[in-house]
C-alpha cells in the first residue's frame, strides 16, 4: 500500500459533511478534488467553503493569503473519474447502504490501486460498504463529526478486513490534518454515537416517567459539568438526526433493550418539531 | 441547625462532610457519637451498599436525634420511600444525591410518599438552602437524574470496552472530543467510584426491572477485584499514592 505521505485527496459528495471535510483537508495543506454529480450541489458546497473561510478571515483567524492558498488547493468536479489521482478518497454521500455500495464498487475501479478508500458514514457498517469492492482491505471509515471544520474528533473505523497498515496510515493522516484520531472497531454506532445514546435515551425516560421535567434535566446535567443538557443538545443536533441515530444503533444491535428509542422521540419527529432548525423542538426558538 | 450526624465512610462521606464543615457545621460521624444530640440537628446518610447495613445505621442514628430531626438519605440505589418505611416518624425522611455534591451548585433531592406534610418537608429542605445549594426536587427513583445518567454512560462505555470497540483511553478521548464532556466516562467512574456505578444500576434493575439497567459484567468484576477507582489506587487506570494517574498500560481492564 501507499508509503509516501498523503497529499492528494478527494472527497465525494459536496453536502455539509463533504464540503466541511474538503475545507479541513485544504486548510491543512492537502490538495482536494471535491466531486459531486449534481452541479448545483457542487456549487453550493464550494460556496459554503468560501463563505466559511471568508468569515475566518474577517475574524482574523486566518489571513487573506492563507484563504487564497486553501481555495487554490480545492478543485471541483462533476465527474467521478477525477478521484483517479487521489491517494485518499473520502466518501460523504447520502446515508444509504445501496448508494454507498454502488459508489464504492465504482471507486474501486477508478481510484489508484494504492489509494485508501474511506467512508464518512456515521451509521452504516463499514464492513458492508467494503464488501462491494474487490479490495476491502483498503477500505476504512473516517467518521468526522458535524461541523467537520470545528469538531476535533475523527473515528478511524476498521472492519475485520481492513489492513493494519491502512489503519495506521489513516491514524497518522488524521493527526497530520490537526484532528484527534481514535481507533474504533466496526460496530453499530461506532463509539461516540453508541455511548452517547445512553445520555439521550435516559433523558427521554426520566421525563417520560415524570421523574423530572426537561428544563430540570438540562439544568442538573449542566450543573454536573456537561456543556449542554440532553434536550438542548438534541435541539441543536436536530431531533430527527438524533432519532435516526437511535434507531440505527437499536437495529444494529438486534433490538437490545439498552438501545430502545423512546416513543416521545418519535412523536416529536412526527410532529415536525425537529429542534432549532424548525424553530421548535423541546424548546421554542425565535 | 448546626449539628450533622453523618452516616458512612469513603469518598462520598468525605465530600459531604467537607461541604458541611466548610460552612461552619459540626459533623459527627455516627460511629464517634456516643450520646444523643439534643440541639437542632439533621442526619445525613451517604451509604450505598447492602440495604440491611444502611437500615441498621439509619435506625441507630434516629435513636440519637430528636424525633423531628430531618433525615436525608443517599438514594443512589434505593428509593426514599423504601428508606422512610424503615424509620420511626417516616415523614421527615428525604432522599438526596451525594455525587459531586461539593462541586455542583445544586443538590438533587427526592420526596418519599410518606413526606406528605408540606411544613415538615419545607423545614427539611432548609438544610440544603443553609449550605447554599439550589434544590432540585425530582422523582423518587434510584439514581435521581445526574447519577442515573452518569451510570448509564459509564455502563455503555464499559460494554464498549468489553466488546473491544476501543481501548479505555481511546473511549475517554473520543467522548471528550466528540461530545465535549469535561471527563471521559471511564475517568469519571474512577473518580466517583466504579462501585457507585454498580450500586446505581443494580438499584435501577431492582426497582424498574428492565434489562437496560443491567450492569456490564466488567464493572461487577472490577468491584470484586477491588478496582473501584482513584481512591483504591486502581480502576480503569492505575493511580499512585497521591491519586495521580500513572501512564496507561495494557491490562485486562483497559484492553
Amino acid at each position: 500500500m501507499t508509503v509516501e505521505p498523503i497529499v492528494r485527496t478527494a472527497v465525494v459528495g459536496a453536502g455539509t459533511m463533504g464540503n466541511g471535510i474538503a475545507e479541513v483537508l485544504a486548510t491543512a495543506g492537502k490538495r482536494v478534488v471535491l466531486v459531486d454529480v449534481s452541479s448545483s450541489a457542487l456549487e453550493r458546497g464550494m460556496q459554503a467553503i468560501r463563505d466559511r473561510l471568508r468569515r475566518r478571515v474577517q475574524k482574523q483567524r486566518m489571513t487573506a493569503e492563507e484563504m487564497k492558498q486553501a481555495l487554490n488547493r480545492i478543485e471541483s468536479s462533476g465527474d467521478l473519474s477525477a478521484v483517479a489521482e487521489a491517494q485518499l478518497v473520502i466518501e460523504a454521500v447520502v446515508e444509504r447502504l445501496d448508494v454507498k455500495k454502488s459508489l464504492f464498487a465504482q471507486l474501486d475501479e477508478i481510484a489508484d490501486l494504492e489509494a485508501i478508500l474511506a467512508t464518512n458514514t456515521s451509521s452504516l457498517s463499514v464492513t458492508a460498504i467494503a464488501s462491494a469492492t474487490k479490495h476491502p482491505e483498503r477500505v476504512i471509515g473516517l467518521h468526522f463529526f458535524n461541523p467537520a471544520p470545528v469538531m476535533p474528533l475523527v473515528e478511524v473505523v476498521h472492519g475485520p478486513l481492513s489492513e493494519r497498515e491502512v489503519v495506521d496510515q489513516a491514524m497518522a493522516f488524521v493527526k497530520e490534518i490537526g484532528k484527534d484520531p481514535v481507533k474504533v472497531t466496526d460496530t453499530p454506532g461506532f463509539l461516540v454515537n453508541r455511548v452517547a445514546r445512553s445520555f439521550h435515551s435516559e433523558a427521554f425516560r426520566l421525563v417520560g416517567d415524570h421523574v423530572a421535567e426537561k428544563q430540570q434535566v438540562d439544568r442538573i446535567l449542566r450543573a454536573a459539568g456537561f456543556p449542554m443538557g440532553p434536550f438542548e443538545l438534541q435541539d441543536l443536533i436536530g431531533i430527527d438526526i438524533n432519532y435516526a441515530a437511535s434507531c440505527s444503533v437499536y437495529e444494529g444491535y438486534f433490538h437490545d433493550p439498552r438501545f430502545r428509542p423512546h416513543p416521545h422521540q418519535r412523536q416529536l419527529v412526527e410532529s415536525g418539531a425537529l429542534g432549532k432548525k424548525t424553530g421548535r423542538g423541546h424548546y421554542r426558538y425565535e | 441547625m448546626n449539628d450533622i450526624v453523618l452516616i458512612g465512610d469513603g469518598p462520598l462521606a468525605k465530600e459531604t462532610s467537607d461541604l458541611f464543615n466548610e460552612r461552619g457545621w459540626t459533623v459527627w460521624p455516627l460511629d464517634q457519637l456516643d450520646q444523643p444530640l439534643s440541639s437542632s440537628c439533621a442526619v445525613v446518610d451517604t451509604v450505598t451498599g447492602p440495604v440491611e447495613e444502611k437500615k441498621r445505621l439509619l435506625r441507630r442514628a434516629a435513636e440519637l436525634v430528636p424525633i423531628d430531626a430531618p433525615i436525608w438519605t443517599n438514594t443512589l440505589h434505593v428509593t426514599a420511600t423504601q428508606v422512610a418505611s424503615w424509620m420511626p416518624h417516616s415523614e421527615r425522611v428525604g432522599g438526596f444525591s451525594p455525587l459531586m455534591i461539593q462541586q455542583m451548585p445544586l443538590v438533587e433531592v427526592c420526596r418519599p410518599l410518606q413526606a406528605e406534610d408540606e411544613d415538615v418537608w419545607d423545614k427539611a429542605l432548609q438544610l440544603w438552602r443553609h449550605v447554599g445549594k439550589q434544590v432540585e426536587v425530582v422523582g423518587d427513583e434510584p439514581g435521581l437524574v445526574f447519577p442515573r445518567t452518569w451510570a448509564m454512560l459509564v455502563n455503555e462505555a464499559a460494554f464498549a470496552l468489553t466488546e473491544g470497540v476501543a481501548k479505555a483511553a481511546a473511549i475517554d478521548l473520543a467522548m471528550k472530543k466528540g461530545t465535549r464532556i469535561p471527563m471521559g466516562p471511564l475517568e469519571w467512574a474512577d473518580t466517583i467510584g466504579v462501585d457507585q456505578v454498580v450500586w446505581i444500576l443494580s438499584g435501577l434493575v431492582r426497582e424498574l426491572g428492565e434489562d437496560r439497567y443491567r450492569p456490564a459484567p466488567l464493572l461487577r468484576k472490577m468491584v470484586y477485584a477491588g478496582y473501584t477507582g482513584r481512591a483504591a489506587g486502581r480502576g480503569f487506570y492505575r493511580y499512585n499514592a497521591d491519586g495521580k494517574r500513572q501512564s496507561s498500560e495494557i491490562s485486562k481492564v483497559s484492553m
